[in-house]
């Protein structure tokens, strides 16, 4: 089964890649071995986010690059604002990158 | 709330632990690799800040100084329900079933998995699905030497790549240039070099109309073969560099010199300059290029046009200022860095346009905006282009 590999870029995806990374390096793990993790990170990133997590977000601001490719968006905002309903952000620069949800399920 | 984001990285922190628990006792590694694994993981993350210290489970990992075996808080409630992620009651489990006890050797397995470890990021080093990380992966398929350590077998950073990946290139194009030129060397010596100013030395005493071979007079080495041999070097060049080489042949003739300082050919100091055009570079490129420089140039010309264009035609002007603009250059800054600007990784349901506006619904995302990190279900986009 195929895993969206996006959320390897979040905190906690950068914080397992190092930790792999340095077992690897050192000899501990093998790597097909944290491939392996990384894959199960994946997984159960993407489950956690649909079961676990429960709030809504709304995103406004000036897109200044928008960018489609191997059914991947990319938008690049400026001036953005987040609002949900306990607080509200404002960035001055933000990244977004989205997945198609629909490859998944498939 | 931050510790609602604390407790779902919690969770999917001990299902994947979970989940993998099984593969790693399946290739043989200890359950102490996997307990180490997790405890660095979580130390990582409250390192930057993505869980919060207060952690309500009974393996500790506040203390970062234990990470193979956490100690056991014993403030913390002990009926908690992960009584099992506990380590020292699993290893008291685990020695006494029988199938456990090949995994307590594991020194014969690591050295074994340390040999492989060299072979190991090149089976993977291009990562099939990199197609998400549009700036960053543009090197993805180099693979690099696997003794630097964070770039080795995920090849995820872009400026360790980069250095490694110009590094190698800039190698590789000055050995082949480099290479070029002693190989056409060898050839042109072996056919017409050296062999024939060893025959013309003893001759050059004789006085006699013997075209110059070296000394000043050497940048039109390539024509000035022998003279019994003239019509080769008449049929390989052009009819109109032919009258050239002509000419200069029959002025050769008249100022040759037994002596004469030379000032260029192995000697010239042009080597210093150019190193990568290898040694005496005038003489043994292909004769049409040379031909065609010295038609430009006065017969006792200097070699240094010479010398300029080649060094043009292998390096031409990269030209890397010609697009530069305020806006691309801040965009391609700030899409480098990944890890220091605001991200949202999600997925997408739907992206429309109506002339400059753009909505599109997403779900399941991450967002890290000002150092924080927010977890949704469902956002709604509305931007405007």
């Amino acid at each position: 089964m195929a895993t969206f590999e996006l959320y390897r870029r979040s905190s906690i995806g950068m914080c397992l890649t190092e930790t792999l990374d340095e077992m690897v390096s050192n000899g501990t793990l093998s790597p097909e071995l944290a491939i392996q993790v990384l894959v199960q990170f994946d997984k159960s990133m993407t489950e956690a986010l649909e079961a676990q997590v429960k709030s809504k977000v709304s995103i406004k601001g000036h897109l200044h690059t928008y960018r489609f490719c191997d059914n991947v968006w990319t938008f690049i905002l400026q001036d953005a604002t987040f609002k949900n309903e306990e607080s509200a952000e404002t960035v001055g620069k933000v990244k977004i990158v989205a997945c198609d949800s629909k490859l998944l399920t498939q | 709330m931050a510790s609602n984001v604390s407790s779902v990285y919690i969770h999917v922190v001990d299902d994947v632990i979970n989940k993998v628990r099984d593969e790693f006792i399946n290739f043989g590694v200890g359950e102490n690799v996997l307990t180490e694994l997790q405890a660095l993981w979580e130390m990582k993350m409250l390192q930057c800040g993505a869980i919060s210290g207060t952690i309500e489970r009974p393996p500790p990992v506040q203390k970062p100084a234990a990470p193979i075996t956490p100690v056991h808080d014993l403030n913390v409630p002990y009926e908690g329900p992960a009584e099992e992620y506990e380590t020292p009651t699993a290893e008291m489990l685990f020695p006494p079933t029988p199938l456990q006890t090949p995994i307590q050797t594991p020194l014969p397995g690591t050295d074994q998995s340390m040999y492989n470890i060299p072979t190991g990021p090149s089976d993977y080093a291009p990562s099939p699905t990199t197609d998400i990380r549009n700036g960053v992966d543009l090197k993805a398929g180099r693979p690099s030497p696997y003794m630097q350590p964070p770039s080795s077998w995920m090849t995820q950073r872009p400026l360790g790549v980069d250095v490694n990946v110009a590094y190698v290139e800039g190698r590789d194009e000055v050995d082949r240039g480099a290479s070029d030129q002693p190989m056409t060397q060898d050839f042109f010596m072996i056919s017409s070099g050296k062999r024939k100013r060893d025959d013309y030395a003893s001759q050059l005493t004789s006085g006699g109309y013997m075209p110059q071979q070296d000394g000043s007079g050497d940048v039109m080495i390539e024509f000035l073969l022998p003279e019994n041999q003239p019509k080769e070097v008449q049929e390989s060049m052009p009819g109109r560099d032919r009258e050239t080489a002509i000419k200069i042949l029959s002025k050769r003739e008249t100022e040759a010199a037994p002596v004469l300082p030379q000032q260029d050919g192995v000697n010239d100091e042009y080597d210093d300059l150019f190193h990568f055009q290898g040694v005496a570079n005038e003489d043994y490129n292909t004769p049409a290029e040379h031909v065609e420089l010295r038609a430009a140039t006065p017969a006792v010309g200097t070699p240094k046009p010479a010398k300029h264009e080649a060094v043009e035609d292998d390096e031409p002007p990269l030209n890397e200022d010609d697009d530069d603009d305020d806006d691309l250059d801040d965009l391609e800054n700030g899409e480098e860095e990944l890890n220091t600007q605001d991200l949202v990784l999600a997925q997408f349901d739907k992206v429309t346009r109506t002339k400059s506006r753009w909505k599109c619904t997403l779900k399941d995302g991450i967002m890290h905006i000002n150092s924080r990190d927010i977890l949704f279900n469902k956002a709604t986009g509305e931007f405007e282009f």
